[in-house]
């Protein structure tokens, strides 16, 4: 059932459209992440929804009401930052309880809640801080609280965790996951980190150049990309010329693709039914120990291969020949417009 | 990709709002600045008698007297700009790279030199080595002959001493904060030390070191006090305007307005070739990896100690003897044996309106300056329009006008109906407000962009209206910084001198053209006693600015 409804949005800043007719729809509970490459539109789409920039065109509702009518103060949307904007002059514990302030919510409850809060981040202990002590990772915390404990009807995330380090990303990421799942808000999460918005996300909504390319589950974005865009944009993709490594010319397919771990060493040479073999040369081999990559130059393509456990004594030589396979049902194809084309040789 | 929307898109009040601010800026642009300059330029064209001419022009470039003020006026700014950039870069090298002891005295004696009452400063240099000075006449007794400090030379060393510290402030925050691996990393690939500071350091400081050239050169050949007292002879353009205004017999207006133009003029070109050499050189650096000071041994230690506290003490010196000289005996204007407070309770006594005049007249343009310059600035740096960039740019204009130009100017506007305001303490207070408008705006200006615009927001997602927003949130935040500014345009308000002493009355006169009096009348008792009040005055605004903004001397530029 739709709780967030996007329809028809359209945002023009004089000659550019930064989206260009966006719709969608968000269940409650959900965890809907917008990805794409910086420019996409995916930043104004949230920004609009918050109030803070106007579409040009389009309607926006929220659990059945027009949610464009109301002034972004009214909207009771709560939003997690990129820069964090935690307020300086107020210590954690002020910070969380600012949007209680504005509710009018009874000094007592606020004391609770704001202590509930802080321990749900783990920031009890640092509540009558100033925030400027704080580290980047509790800075945003202390964003992620300040949104939660006035339980908004929606939560907004615009790439909470790109000021930060990979490893803080990785413990952040989860937590927010746990923390939107406990209770249970819908949210809108903009990132351009494919394999964050994997991790985290219900659904996807992939896009590029103001337009929707696609939306589904993290398993239908990666496994059946709806566009060439998204499978290459989400993971990496080898992009094969419609007969090469004698794949037959299918009509309507002007580009075959295929993931780099569907690509597997084949140097005992076992031809299993529906598989295509191939002899390229080693460009660059990188063990990394829970797999190894390989980039491959054969029949003018240049190719990658991720080699998943990878034997302790395998090590191969930059320029060595080496013969590499594939499942013809492992390949997507795509026509000349981008678009997937299904055919009898792939999913 | 993210959107920048200015706040007058959210809700209703706001444009209107915003809109009445911009309307009421350009009126007070209009009205206090063009006009006012407007009438300068007529008034250039203008004999006696009203009829246009170009006559004023012409005697600018035939006459010896006013050729002499320019050529004369080009020595000393650049002669000035010379002394302060040795002084200055000498200063900042030494403070930013080597361990000097006594860092927090010298770096307080630069402000003292920065905020010591015009006039006393070339006042005291004539204390000491003027025709009857301490130091030249002990030298003299000893049979060592020195000239005494009037002429070309005297003002050049006044000025060295006086404007070093805008060089030194600027280049040494400038160079303790190159990166330290950028040095080392031209070390590492084979440079001589002396390769690596032409090459590297050097290139790196030049905008700072132009930056604090350009203020050394602007208040140079702004300055009318030192070449009024220690020039005998040696005219300026800002002394020759005085001199055409001021003039008992045969005042002249339109010469006084043709000499401001070109200081005007002058001071303009300044500022664009300023910018042109350093528009491609902001090198902004994350990470930075302070440079260390090094600890110096024997000679080379001693020497710059010697440098550094030679430079000090010679800037901080006219405020000392102002101070020592404050509490000498007097015997009416003549000083006596020993020390005694009558300089003192001589101003109880019969100067009370004249510090009585300087604190109402700085404090209400300072308050003025506050709401107004905050509300401008809060324009400029939201909307990021045409129309703002336009505001900022004219707001460059009062920076750059010499104290004298302002007073010439409003003489030339506000002299008769329907804005007839000579001698009233309004004129005072509006010609301090719109000289010292355009560092409040830019201040305000610079902090709110600190802020960010999402910092309102988050405060609007939570549940306030965007007014709320704004008190709640960005207003605390430039507080502090908002309270500083004003204390620093107190400083700069309350001695001011220039434009006070073309515009000042009998029941209008200031501390500061007091001074500038009862030194021409050889009371000097009086004129440091003066001087110390207002350094003091000056200090207390000072020390309340640093513990609002933390400790940084910069902002007193």
């Amino acid at each position: 059932m739709a709780y967030l409804t996007v329809e028809g949005a359209i945002k023009r800043y004089g000659a550019t459209t930064a989206l260009n007719g966006v719709s969608f729809t968000v269940a409650q509970g959900e965890f809907f992440t917008l990805l794409g490459p910086s420019g996409c539109g995916k930043t104004t789409l949230l920004r609009s929804i918050a109030g803070f920039s106007q579409l040009s065109e389009g309607k926006v509702s929220l659990a059945g009401t027009d949610l464009l009518a109301v002034p972004p103060h009214k909207r009771d949307i709560g939003m997690v930052f990129q820069d964090y904007a935690i307020f300086p002059h107020l210590t954690v514990a002020e910070n969380v309880a600012f949007g209680l302030k504005a509710r009018k919510v009874a000094v007592s409850e606020i004391r609770d809640r704001v202590a509930e809060a802080l321990a749900t981040v783990r920031l009890s202990a640092l509540s009558e801080r100033l925030p400027a002590a704080l580290s980047g990772g509790q800075q945003q915390r202390i964003g992620i609280a300040r949104a939660m404990v006035v339980k908004p009807r929606l939560l907004l995330m615009d790439e909470p965790l790109s000021n930060l380090d990979a490893k803080l990303r990785l413990d952040l990421r989860d937590e927010i996951r746990d923390i939107q799942r406990t209770i249970g808000i819908a949210a809108i999460y903009v990132t351009h980190d494919q394999e964050e918005a994997l991790a985290i996300s219900d659904r996807i909504c992939v896009m590029d150049g103001g337009s929707i390319e696609q939306i589904g589950t993290p398993q239908q974005i990666y496994g059946q990309p709806a566009t060439r865009f998204v499978a290459s944009f989400v993971g990496t993709m080898n992009l094969l010329s419609p007969t090469a490594f004698g794949l037959p010319d299918v009509p309507g397919v002007a580009q075959w693709a295929l993931r780099p771990e569907r690509l597997r060493l084949a140097e005992a040479g076992v031809a299993e039914p529906g598989a295509a073999g191939f002899t390229g040369l080693v460009e660059h081999f990188t063990y990394l120990g829970r797999e190894a990559h390989l980039t491959v130059q054969a029949q003018g393509h240049r190719l990658v291969a991720q080699i998943a456990a990878p034997p302790a004594d395998l090590a191969i030589e930059a320029g060595r020949e080496i013969r590499l396979g594939f499942v013809r049902d492992d390949l997507h194809a795509f026509d000349a417009a981008g678009r997937r084309v299904r055919t009898e040789l792939s999913a | 990709m993210s959107a920048v929307v200015a706040p007058a898109r959210r809700s209703g009040w706001r444009p209107d709002f915003w809109t009445l601010v911009a309307i009421g800026a350009w009126a007070i642009l209009i009205v206090l600045l063009l006009i006012p300059l407007g009438l300068v330029l007529v008034s250039s064209f203008r004999d006696e008698s009203g009829q246009l001419t170009l006559a004023n022009w012409q005697r600018l470039f035939t006459s010896t007297r006013y050729v002499n003020a320019l050529v004369n006026t080009l020595i000393v700014g650049f002669g000035g700009l010379a002394g302060a950039l040795l002084l200055g870069s000498v200063m900042a090298f030494c403070m930013a790279r080597i361990r000097i002891a006594g860092g927090r005295l010298i770096s307080m004696m630069a402000i003292l030199a920065l905020v010591s009452p015009p006039f006393i400063g070339a006042y005291s240099w004539i204390v000491l080595f003027g025709s009857g000075g301490i130091v030249r006449q002990t030298l003299m007794g000893w049979g060592i002959f020195m000239p005494p400090i009037y002429g070309v030379w005297g003002i050049l060393i006044v000025f060295a001493f006086k404007f070093y510290p805008y060089v030194y402030l600027l280049t040494s925050g400038a160079l303790s904060n190159i990166n330290r691996s950028l040095e080392e990393a031209a070390e590492n690939l084979g440079l001589t030390p002396f390769q690596r500071v032409m090459k590297i350091s050097f290139p790196l400081v030049l905008p700072a070191l132009s930056a604090g050239g350009l203020l050394a050169l602007i208040h140079a050949i702004a300055d009318f006090g030192t070449p009024r007292l220690l020039g005998r002879g040696f005219n300026v353009l800002a002394t020759e305007a005085y001199t055409a205004y001021s003039a008992e017999i045969g005042s002249n207006l339109g010469m006084a307005t043709t000499l401001s133009l070109v200081l005007i003029l002058m001071s303009m070109i300044f500022v664009f070739i300023q910018r042109y050499m350093s528009r491609r050189n902001v090198y902004h650096s994350n990470l930075i990896n302070r440079p260390e000071k090094i600890r110096l041994r024997g000679f080379a230690n001693v020497a710059a100690h010697a440098a550094v506290y030679f430079i000090a003490l010679g800037g901080a010196m006219p405020a000392i003897i102002a101070a020592i000289y404050s509490i000498r005996k007097t015997n009416g204007p003549v000083f006596q044996p020993g020390f005694g407070l009558e300089s003192y309770s001589r101003i109880i006594a019969s100067l009370g309106d004249v510090v009585r005049n300087s604190l109402l007249f700085s404090g209400t343009s300072v308050l003025l300056i506050v709401v107004i310059g905050t509300l401008i600035g809060c324009l400029v740096a939201r909307r990021n329009t045409a129309h703002s960039s336009l505001l900022d740019a004219t707001l460059m204009v009062p920076y750059v006008m010499p104290g004298i130009v302002v007073g010439v100017a409003f003489i030339a506007a506000f002299n008769t109906p329907p804005l007839a305001m000579t001698g009233t303490a309004a004129i005072i207070i509006l010609s301090v407000f719109i000289r010292r408008l355009p560092y409040a705006v830019r201040s305000s200006a610079a902090a709110l962009r600190q802020v960010g615009p999402s910092m309102e927001e988050a405060a609007i997602s939570l549940g306030y209206s965007p007014v709320q927003a704004f008190l709640k949130v960005t207003i605390p935040l430039i507080l502090p910084g908002i309270v500083a500014g004003a204390m620093l345009s107190f400083v700069t308000a309350v001695n001011e001198l220039s434009s006070s002493l073309v515009l000042y009355v009998g029941g209008t006169i200031t501390m500061p053209v007091k001074i500038y009096i009862a030194i021409n009348d050889g009371d000097y008792g009086t004129a440091a006693s003066l001087s110390t009040i207002l350094l003091v005055l000056s200090g207390t605004a000072i020390y309340l600015a640093f513990r609002l903004l933390g400790r940084d001397e910069r902002a007193l530029l």
